[in-house]
Protein backbone atom coordinates (compact mmCIF):
# COMPACT_ATOMS: atom_id res chain seq x y z
CA UNK A 1 0.00 0.00 0.00
CA UNK A 2 2.83 2.00 0.69
CA UNK A 3 4.87 1.29 -1.59
CA UNK A 4 3.54 2.24 -5.12
CA UNK A 5 4.65 5.36 -6.10
CA UNK A 6 1.84 6.33 -8.68
CA UNK A 7 2.93 6.72 -12.79
CA UNK A 8 4.82 9.68 -11.05
CA UNK A 9 7.44 6.88 -10.58
CA UNK A 10 7.64 6.20 -13.84
CA UNK A 11 9.53 9.03 -14.76
CA UNK A 12 12.83 7.49 -17.31
CA UNK A 13 13.14 3.98 -18.95
CA UNK A 14 14.77 2.89 -15.59
CA UNK A 15 17.94 0.88 -15.32
CA UNK A 16 17.09 -2.64 -17.15
CA UNK A 17 20.75 -3.02 -18.01
CA UNK A 18 21.86 -3.22 -14.46
CA UNK A 19 18.82 -5.53 -13.07
CA UNK A 20 19.38 -7.78 -16.45
CA UNK A 21 22.71 -8.78 -15.99
CA UNK A 22 21.87 -9.23 -11.98
CA UNK A 23 19.21 -11.36 -13.13
CA UNK A 24 20.80 -13.40 -15.64
CA UNK A 25 23.52 -14.16 -12.87
CA UNK A 26 20.61 -15.45 -10.84
CA UNK A 27 18.94 -17.34 -13.55
CA UNK A 28 21.96 -19.44 -14.09
CA UNK A 29 21.99 -20.76 -10.59
CA UNK A 30 18.31 -21.79 -10.61
CA UNK A 31 18.52 -25.83 -10.33
CA UNK A 32 18.49 -27.74 -13.44
CA UNK A 33 17.28 -31.11 -14.73
CA UNK A 34 20.56 -32.81 -13.27
CA UNK A 35 19.61 -31.52 -10.10
CA UNK A 36 15.67 -32.49 -10.19
CA UNK A 37 17.01 -35.95 -11.20
CA UNK A 38 19.13 -35.93 -7.83
CA UNK A 39 15.98 -34.19 -6.06
CA UNK A 40 12.99 -36.61 -6.82
CA UNK A 41 15.38 -39.57 -5.86
CA UNK A 42 15.97 -38.06 -2.22
CA UNK A 43 13.61 -38.21 0.88
CA UNK A 44 12.51 -34.84 2.58
CA UNK A 45 15.70 -34.76 4.71
CA UNK A 46 18.14 -35.73 2.37
CA UNK A 47 15.73 -32.59 0.50
CA UNK A 48 16.16 -30.18 3.05
CA UNK A 49 20.60 -31.39 3.16
CA UNK A 50 20.90 -30.72 -0.57
CA UNK A 51 18.82 -27.31 -0.43
CA UNK A 52 21.19 -26.25 2.52
CA UNK A 53 24.16 -26.54 -0.29
CA UNK A 54 22.69 -24.46 -3.00
CA UNK A 55 21.04 -20.82 -3.28
CA UNK A 56 18.67 -21.54 -0.72
CA UNK A 57 21.24 -21.81 2.48
CA UNK A 58 20.32 -18.58 3.98
CA UNK A 59 16.77 -19.44 4.61
CA UNK A 60 17.02 -22.86 5.15
CA UNK A 61 19.82 -21.82 8.00
CA UNK A 62 17.01 -18.89 8.78
CA UNK A 63 14.08 -20.95 9.58
CA UNK A 64 15.83 -24.36 10.55
CA UNK A 65 15.57 -23.78 13.64
CA UNK A 66 11.78 -23.38 13.68
CA UNK A 67 10.48 -25.63 11.54
CA UNK A 68 11.64 -29.30 10.37
CA UNK A 69 11.10 -31.74 7.20
CA UNK A 70 8.71 -30.53 4.25
CA UNK A 71 7.34 -27.46 6.17
CA UNK A 72 11.25 -26.39 6.41
CA UNK A 73 11.40 -27.05 3.00
CA UNK A 74 8.44 -24.95 2.21
CA UNK A 75 8.66 -22.04 3.98
CA UNK A 76 12.29 -21.89 3.38
CA UNK A 77 11.35 -21.84 -0.47
CA UNK A 78 8.65 -19.21 0.14
CA UNK A 79 11.45 -16.85 2.19
CA UNK A 80 13.46 -17.56 -0.60
CA UNK A 81 11.17 -16.03 -3.31
CA UNK A 82 10.03 -13.40 -1.26
CA UNK A 83 14.18 -11.74 -0.44
CA UNK A 84 15.15 -12.48 -4.49
CA UNK A 85 11.54 -10.60 -5.92
CA UNK A 86 12.23 -8.00 -2.90
CA UNK A 87 15.74 -7.63 -4.50
CA UNK A 88 14.42 -6.86 -8.05
CA UNK A 89 12.01 -3.84 -6.72
CA UNK A 90 15.00 -2.67 -4.69
CA UNK A 91 17.45 -2.53 -7.76
CA UNK A 92 14.99 -1.34 -10.35
CA UNK A 93 13.51 1.88 -10.57
CA UNK A 94 11.45 4.82 -12.94
CA UNK A 95 9.50 2.95 -15.73
CA UNK A 96 11.32 -0.17 -15.02
CA UNK A 97 10.13 -0.01 -11.03
CA UNK A 98 6.94 0.46 -12.23
CA UNK A 99 6.43 -2.37 -14.35
CA UNK A 100 7.86 -5.13 -11.88
CA UNK A 101 5.72 -3.83 -8.85
CA UNK A 102 2.66 -3.89 -11.40
CA UNK A 103 3.49 -7.86 -12.28
CA UNK A 104 4.77 -8.73 -8.63
CA UNK A 105 1.42 -7.58 -7.13
CA UNK A 106 0.31 -11.34 -8.35
CA UNK A 107 1.75 -12.18 -4.78
CA UNK A 108 -0.12 -9.16 -3.32
CA UNK A 109 -3.71 -11.41 -4.36
CA UNK A 110 -2.61 -14.28 -2.98
CA UNK A 111 -1.66 -13.11 -0.05
CA UNK A 112 -4.99 -11.68 0.28
CA UNK A 113 -6.60 -14.60 -1.46
CA UNK A 114 -4.15 -17.13 1.58
CA UNK A 115 -5.49 -14.39 4.81
CA UNK A 116 -9.10 -14.68 3.45
CA UNK A 117 -8.85 -18.54 2.76
CA UNK A 118 -7.34 -18.61 6.14
CA UNK A 119 -9.76 -17.10 8.27
CA UNK A 120 -12.69 -18.57 6.33
CA UNK A 121 -11.29 -22.08 7.61
CA UNK A 122 -10.34 -20.72 11.18
CA UNK A 123 -7.05 -21.15 10.55
CA UNK A 124 -4.22 -19.85 13.51
CA UNK A 125 -2.75 -16.61 12.31
CA UNK A 126 0.80 -18.10 12.91
CA UNK A 127 -0.41 -21.12 9.76
CA UNK A 128 -1.64 -18.50 7.72
CA UNK A 129 1.09 -15.81 7.93
CA UNK A 130 4.07 -18.61 6.91
CA UNK A 131 1.94 -19.12 3.96
CA UNK A 132 2.30 -15.45 2.83
CA UNK A 133 4.88 -14.58 0.47
CA UNK A 134 5.71 -11.51 1.12
CA UNK A 135 6.97 -10.13 -2.61
CA UNK A 136 4.85 -7.48 -3.89
CA UNK A 137 3.77 -4.17 -3.03
CA UNK A 138 2.69 -4.84 0.39
CA UNK A 139 4.97 -4.14 3.02
CA UNK A 140 5.52 -6.84 5.93
CA UNK A 141 3.17 -3.90 8.11
CA UNK A 142 0.50 -4.67 5.57
CA UNK A 143 0.42 -7.71 5.91
CA UNK A 144 0.17 -8.05 9.82
CA UNK A 145 -2.33 -5.61 9.82
CA UNK A 146 -4.30 -7.55 7.14
CA UNK A 147 -3.79 -10.80 9.59
CA UNK A 148 -4.69 -9.56 12.74
CA UNK A 149 -8.11 -9.08 10.84
CA UNK A 150 -11.08 -10.87 12.86
CA UNK A 151 -13.55 -11.86 9.99
CA UNK A 152 -13.80 -11.76 6.04
CA UNK A 153 -15.38 -7.91 6.19
CA UNK A 154 -13.38 -7.03 8.55
CA UNK A 155 -9.84 -7.63 6.04
CA UNK A 156 -11.84 -5.85 3.02
CA UNK A 157 -12.51 -3.09 5.42
CA UNK A 158 -8.23 -2.87 6.33
CA UNK A 159 -8.04 -2.88 2.55
CA UNK A 160 -9.73 -0.23 1.99
CA UNK A 161 -7.41 2.47 -0.43
CA UNK A 162 -6.13 0.29 -2.03
CA UNK A 163 -6.97 -1.24 -5.55
CA UNK A 164 -9.04 -4.16 -4.12
CA UNK A 165 -11.49 -2.80 -1.87
CA UNK A 166 -14.00 -1.78 -4.14
CA UNK A 167 -14.40 -4.53 -6.20
CA UNK A 168 -14.22 -6.79 -3.17
CA UNK A 169 -17.08 -4.48 -2.20
CA UNK A 170 -18.90 -5.01 -5.39
CA UNK A 171 -18.40 -9.30 -4.91
CA UNK A 172 -19.42 -9.38 -1.10
CA UNK A 173 -23.17 -9.73 -1.89
CA UNK A 174 -22.12 -12.66 -3.82
CA UNK A 175 -20.38 -14.48 -1.50
CA UNK A 176 -22.60 -13.75 1.50
CA UNK A 177 -25.43 -14.92 -1.06
CA UNK A 178 -23.82 -18.41 -1.78
CA UNK A 179 -20.86 -18.46 1.10
CA UNK A 180 -18.29 -19.51 -1.57
CA UNK A 181 -14.51 -17.50 -1.40
CA UNK A 182 -15.08 -17.46 -5.61
CA UNK A 183 -16.54 -14.61 -5.72
CA UNK A 184 -14.29 -12.78 -3.86
CA UNK A 185 -10.86 -14.31 -5.12
CA UNK A 186 -12.11 -13.88 -8.49
CA UNK A 187 -12.69 -10.02 -7.69
CA UNK A 188 -9.10 -9.88 -6.56
CA UNK A 189 -7.35 -11.07 -9.62
CA UNK A 190 -9.33 -9.32 -11.93
CA UNK A 191 -8.34 -6.23 -9.84
CA UNK A 192 -5.03 -7.21 -10.41
CA UNK A 193 -5.16 -8.21 -13.82
CA UNK A 194 -7.19 -4.95 -14.66
CA UNK A 195 -4.69 -2.14 -13.23
CA UNK A 196 -1.97 -4.00 -14.28
CA UNK A 197 -2.62 -3.49 -17.92
CA UNK A 198 -4.42 -0.09 -17.63
CA UNK A 199 -1.79 1.56 -16.29
CA UNK A 200 0.75 0.65 -19.34
CA UNK A 201 1.54 3.04 -21.58
CA UNK A 202 2.08 1.35 -25.55
CA UNK A 203 1.41 5.22 -26.89
CA UNK A 204 4.61 5.36 -27.56
CA UNK A 205 5.61 2.94 -29.54
CA UNK A 206 4.49 1.77 -32.92
CA UNK A 207 2.43 -0.75 -30.79
CA UNK A 208 -0.66 1.30 -30.19
CA UNK A 209 -2.87 -0.11 -33.16
CA UNK A 210 -5.88 -1.55 -32.14
CA UNK A 211 -4.50 -5.01 -31.63
CA UNK A 212 -6.32 -8.45 -33.23
CA UNK A 213 -5.96 -11.95 -32.19
CA UNK A 214 -3.12 -12.85 -33.98
CA UNK A 215 -1.60 -9.71 -34.01
CA UNK A 216 1.69 -9.29 -32.09
CA UNK A 217 3.03 -6.17 -30.46
CA UNK A 218 6.37 -4.98 -31.49
CA UNK A 219 8.37 -1.88 -30.55
CA UNK A 220 8.86 -0.53 -27.11
CA UNK A 221 9.63 -2.36 -24.09
CA UNK A 222 6.38 -1.69 -22.82
CA UNK A 223 4.71 -2.72 -25.90
CA UNK A 224 6.84 -6.08 -25.31
CA UNK A 225 5.49 -6.03 -22.07
CA UNK A 226 2.38 -5.37 -22.39
CA UNK A 227 2.24 -8.36 -24.85
CA UNK A 228 3.47 -10.77 -22.71
CA UNK A 229 0.68 -9.99 -20.09
CA UNK A 230 -1.73 -10.53 -22.71
CA UNK A 231 -0.22 -13.99 -23.21
CA UNK A 232 -0.77 -14.70 -19.02
CA UNK A 233 -4.02 -13.33 -19.14
CA UNK A 234 -4.98 -15.78 -22.12
CA UNK A 235 -3.43 -18.38 -20.67
CA UNK A 236 -5.11 -18.01 -18.01
CA UNK A 237 -8.66 -17.44 -19.55
CA UNK A 238 -7.69 -20.93 -21.21
CA UNK A 239 -7.29 -22.97 -18.05
CA UNK A 240 -10.02 -22.04 -16.48
CA UNK A 241 -12.36 -22.35 -19.76
CA UNK A 242 -10.77 -26.03 -19.95
CA UNK A 243 -11.50 -26.53 -16.65
CA UNK A 244 -14.86 -25.20 -16.25
CA UNK A 245 -15.58 -27.17 -20.09
CA UNK A 246 -13.73 -30.19 -18.53
CA UNK A 247 -15.64 -30.55 -15.17
CA UNK A 248 -18.91 -30.33 -17.03
CA UNK A 249 -20.35 -28.13 -14.43
CA UNK A 250 -23.27 -24.96 -14.71
CA UNK A 251 -20.56 -22.40 -13.72
CA UNK A 252 -21.26 -18.93 -15.43
CA UNK A 253 -17.60 -18.94 -16.94
CA UNK A 254 -17.65 -14.74 -18.11
CA UNK A 255 -17.73 -14.41 -14.39
CA UNK A 256 -14.14 -16.11 -14.23
CA UNK A 257 -12.81 -14.13 -17.32
CA UNK A 258 -10.61 -11.60 -17.41
CA UNK A 259 -10.53 -8.57 -19.52
CA UNK A 260 -7.28 -7.85 -21.50
CA UNK A 261 -6.57 -11.14 -23.58
CA UNK A 262 -6.41 -11.43 -27.35
CA UNK A 263 -7.71 -14.69 -27.40
CA UNK A 264 -11.16 -14.31 -26.61
CA UNK A 265 -13.61 -12.14 -26.13
CA UNK A 266 -16.12 -12.64 -23.55
CA UNK A 267 -18.75 -13.76 -25.20
CA UNK A 268 -16.91 -16.28 -27.13
CA UNK A 269 -15.15 -17.28 -23.94
CA UNK A 270 -19.20 -17.94 -22.95
CA UNK A 271 -19.94 -19.79 -25.92
CA UNK A 272 -16.89 -21.90 -26.51
CA UNK A 273 -16.89 -23.50 -23.25
CA UNK A 274 -19.49 -25.77 -23.31
CA UNK A 275 -17.85 -27.42 -26.16
CA UNK A 276 -14.42 -28.51 -25.38
CA UNK A 277 -13.57 -30.19 -29.08
CA UNK A 278 -13.92 -26.06 -30.22
CA UNK A 279 -12.22 -24.58 -27.71
CA UNK A 280 -9.40 -26.92 -28.30
CA UNK A 281 -9.78 -26.21 -32.33
CA UNK A 282 -9.91 -21.90 -30.85
CA UNK A 283 -6.36 -22.38 -28.94
CA UNK A 284 -4.92 -24.29 -31.73
CA UNK A 285 -5.45 -21.67 -34.40
CA UNK A 286 -4.10 -19.17 -31.94
CA UNK A 287 -0.63 -17.75 -31.69
CA UNK A 288 0.28 -20.37 -28.65
CA UNK A 289 -0.87 -22.98 -30.85
CA UNK A 290 2.29 -24.35 -31.32
CA UNK A 291 3.56 -24.54 -28.60
CA UNK A 292 0.73 -26.57 -27.00
CA UNK A 293 0.06 -28.67 -29.62
CA UNK A 294 1.49 -31.95 -27.72
CA UNK A 295 -0.36 -30.96 -24.81
CA UNK A 296 -3.62 -30.02 -26.27
CA UNK A 297 -3.83 -34.10 -28.41
CA UNK A 298 -3.15 -35.44 -25.06
CA UNK A 299 -6.17 -33.50 -24.10
CA UNK A 300 -8.04 -35.42 -26.64
CA UNK A 301 -6.85 -38.76 -26.42
CA UNK A 302 -6.17 -38.77 -22.52
CA UNK A 303 -8.73 -36.24 -21.46
CA UNK A 304 -6.39 -35.23 -18.60
CA UNK A 305 -5.98 -31.62 -18.16
CA UNK A 306 -2.84 -31.89 -16.01
CA UNK A 307 -0.59 -32.33 -19.54
CA UNK A 308 -2.47 -28.89 -20.64
CA UNK A 309 -1.84 -27.23 -17.66
CA UNK A 310 1.79 -27.53 -17.35
CA UNK A 311 2.54 -27.22 -21.06
CA UNK A 312 0.21 -23.63 -20.65
CA UNK A 313 3.13 -23.06 -17.26
CA UNK A 314 5.93 -24.03 -19.81
CA UNK A 315 4.41 -21.93 -22.75
CA UNK A 316 4.29 -18.75 -20.68
CA UNK A 317 7.70 -19.09 -19.26
CA UNK A 318 9.13 -20.01 -23.21
CA UNK A 319 7.27 -17.14 -24.07
CA UNK A 320 8.86 -14.38 -22.03
CA UNK A 321 12.07 -15.90 -22.86
CA UNK A 322 11.09 -15.24 -26.48
CA UNK A 323 10.10 -11.98 -25.46
CA UNK A 324 13.60 -11.43 -23.70
CA UNK A 325 15.57 -12.40 -26.86
CA UNK A 326 13.77 -10.14 -29.05
CA UNK A 327 14.50 -7.04 -26.66
CA UNK A 328 17.18 -8.14 -24.50
CA UNK A 329 17.48 -5.24 -22.15
CA UNK A 330 13.92 -4.71 -21.37
CA UNK A 331 11.61 -5.66 -18.53
CA UNK A 332 10.92 -9.18 -20.40
CA UNK A 333 13.77 -11.60 -19.40
CA UNK A 334 13.38 -10.28 -15.88
CA UNK A 335 9.46 -11.51 -15.95
CA UNK A 336 10.45 -14.82 -17.63
CA UNK A 337 13.22 -14.83 -14.35
CA UNK A 338 10.06 -14.46 -12.00
CA UNK A 339 8.68 -17.25 -13.46
CA UNK A 340 11.30 -19.23 -13.61
CA UNK A 341 12.00 -18.93 -9.98
CA UNK A 342 7.97 -19.76 -9.23
CA UNK A 343 8.04 -22.70 -11.00
CA UNK A 344 11.48 -23.90 -9.25
CA UNK A 345 9.56 -23.16 -6.01
CA UNK A 346 6.43 -25.03 -6.64
CA UNK A 347 8.77 -28.24 -7.96
CA UNK A 348 10.96 -28.70 -5.55
CA UNK A 349 7.91 -28.42 -3.18
CA UNK A 350 6.29 -31.05 -5.19
CA UNK A 351 8.83 -33.18 -4.80
CA UNK A 352 9.40 -32.81 -0.95
CA UNK A 353 5.56 -33.22 -0.48
CA UNK A 354 5.47 -36.09 -2.59
CA UNK A 355 8.53 -37.97 -1.79
CA UNK A 356 6.60 -37.12 2.21
CA UNK A 357 3.02 -38.71 0.73
CA UNK A 358 5.27 -41.69 -1.02
CA UNK A 359 4.64 -41.23 -4.27
CA UNK A 360 7.10 -42.81 -6.96
CA UNK A 361 9.55 -40.81 -8.73
CA UNK A 362 7.75 -41.60 -11.79
CA UNK A 363 4.28 -40.13 -10.41
CA UNK A 364 6.73 -37.23 -8.91
CA UNK A 365 8.34 -36.45 -12.48
CA UNK A 366 4.60 -36.00 -14.21
CA UNK A 367 4.11 -33.47 -11.57
CA UNK A 368 7.07 -31.18 -12.37
CA UNK A 369 7.28 -28.63 -14.89
CA UNK A 370 10.45 -28.11 -16.57
CA UNK A 371 11.21 -25.39 -18.33
CA UNK B 1 62.16 55.19 -52.30
CA UNK B 2 59.42 56.89 -51.71
CA UNK B 3 58.48 55.74 -54.89
CA UNK B 4 58.79 52.29 -53.31
CA UNK B 5 56.35 52.46 -50.73
CA UNK B 6 53.44 54.47 -53.30
CA UNK B 7 53.83 52.25 -56.20
CA UNK B 8 50.30 50.27 -56.59
CA UNK B 9 51.89 47.31 -57.36
CA UNK B 10 53.93 46.85 -54.12
CA UNK B 11 50.97 48.10 -51.64
CA UNK B 12 48.88 45.17 -53.54
CA UNK B 13 51.45 42.41 -52.85
CA UNK B 14 51.30 43.92 -49.20
CA UNK B 15 47.90 43.90 -48.09
CA UNK B 16 47.82 40.48 -50.01
CA UNK B 17 50.62 39.30 -47.36
CA UNK B 18 48.58 40.45 -44.96
CA UNK B 19 45.11 39.06 -45.96
CA UNK B 20 46.90 35.63 -46.81
CA UNK B 21 47.82 35.79 -43.09
CA UNK B 22 44.57 36.38 -41.46
CA UNK B 23 43.32 33.52 -43.88
CA UNK B 24 45.66 31.04 -42.67
CA UNK B 25 45.48 31.97 -38.86
CA UNK B 26 41.29 31.15 -39.42
CA UNK B 27 41.91 28.51 -41.11
CA UNK B 28 44.34 26.72 -38.24
CA UNK B 29 42.02 27.78 -35.72
CA UNK B 30 39.07 26.18 -37.67
CA UNK B 31 40.89 22.88 -38.14
CA UNK B 32 41.98 23.56 -34.03
CA UNK B 33 38.36 23.78 -33.16
CA UNK B 34 36.92 20.93 -35.89
CA UNK B 35 39.38 18.51 -34.12
CA UNK B 36 38.52 19.68 -30.40
CA UNK B 37 34.80 19.26 -31.94
CA UNK B 38 35.30 15.73 -32.87
CA UNK B 39 37.06 14.74 -30.16
CA UNK B 40 34.34 16.10 -27.20
CA UNK B 41 31.81 14.38 -29.99
CA UNK B 42 33.40 11.29 -29.46
CA UNK B 43 33.51 11.41 -25.80
CA UNK B 44 30.24 12.12 -25.59
CA UNK B 45 29.28 9.45 -27.35
CA UNK B 46 31.78 6.71 -25.53
CA UNK B 47 30.38 7.85 -22.48
CA UNK B 48 26.41 7.54 -23.66
CA UNK B 49 27.91 3.92 -25.01
CA UNK B 50 29.17 3.05 -21.28
CA UNK B 51 26.66 4.22 -19.59
CA UNK B 52 24.55 1.00 -20.10
CA UNK B 53 27.41 -1.38 -20.21
CA UNK B 54 28.77 0.13 -16.91
CA UNK B 55 25.41 -0.59 -14.99
CA UNK B 56 25.30 -3.82 -16.55
CA UNK B 57 28.98 -4.68 -15.38
CA UNK B 58 28.44 -3.29 -11.76
CA UNK B 59 25.18 -5.51 -11.59
CA UNK B 60 27.30 -8.45 -12.72
CA UNK B 61 30.10 -7.88 -10.62
CA UNK B 62 27.46 -7.39 -7.72
CA UNK B 63 26.68 -11.76 -8.52
CA UNK B 64 30.02 -12.23 -9.01
CA UNK B 65 32.97 -10.53 -7.94
CA UNK B 66 35.03 -12.56 -10.17
CA UNK B 67 33.59 -10.72 -13.20
CA UNK B 68 35.62 -7.53 -12.77
CA UNK B 69 37.88 -7.62 -15.04
CA UNK B 70 35.72 -9.18 -17.96
CA UNK B 71 33.67 -6.21 -17.00
CA UNK B 72 36.01 -3.79 -17.13
CA UNK B 73 36.91 -4.56 -20.79
CA UNK B 74 34.13 -4.58 -21.46
CA UNK B 75 33.11 -1.42 -19.96
CA UNK B 76 36.06 0.60 -21.54
CA UNK B 77 36.06 -0.63 -25.05
CA UNK B 78 33.91 1.98 -26.44
CA UNK B 79 36.33 4.16 -25.16
CA UNK B 80 37.97 3.38 -28.24
CA UNK B 81 36.21 5.92 -30.01
CA UNK B 82 37.72 8.68 -28.15
CA UNK B 83 41.09 7.23 -29.32
CA UNK B 84 40.45 6.97 -32.71
CA UNK B 85 39.29 10.87 -32.18
CA UNK B 86 42.73 11.85 -31.06
CA UNK B 87 44.20 10.43 -34.42
CA UNK B 88 41.95 12.76 -35.91
CA UNK B 89 44.29 15.83 -34.66
CA UNK B 90 47.20 14.74 -35.48
CA UNK B 91 46.18 14.58 -39.06
CA UNK B 92 44.62 17.88 -39.23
Amino acid sequence: MTRLRPDAGAKGGGNPAYVNARIRSRRASLLDESDYRKLVRMGPDAISRYLEETEYEREMNELGARYRGVDLIEYALNANLSRHFQDLLDWSDGQLYDQLVRYLRKFDTWNIKTILRGIYTDTPRDEIEADLISAGEFTKRDLDRLLEAQSIDDVIERLSGTIYYDPLIDAYDEYEELNLLVPLENAVDRAMFEHMISGIDVETGPASRVLERHQQWTGSPAALFREFLAAEIDLLNVRNALRIAKSGSELDPSSYFIEGGRLFSKRELGLLTGDLDGLVATIRDSVYGEKLDDALAELEDAESLLEVEQAIDRALVEYGDLLGSRYPVSVCPIIAYVLAKELEVQNVIAIARGREAGLSEEEIREELVMP
Amino acid sequence: MLELLTDPVLLEAASNEHDVAVAEAWSEAIRVGAAALSVGLAALASGYAERQIGAAAVGAMAEDPSTFGRGLILTVLPETLVIFAIVVIFLV
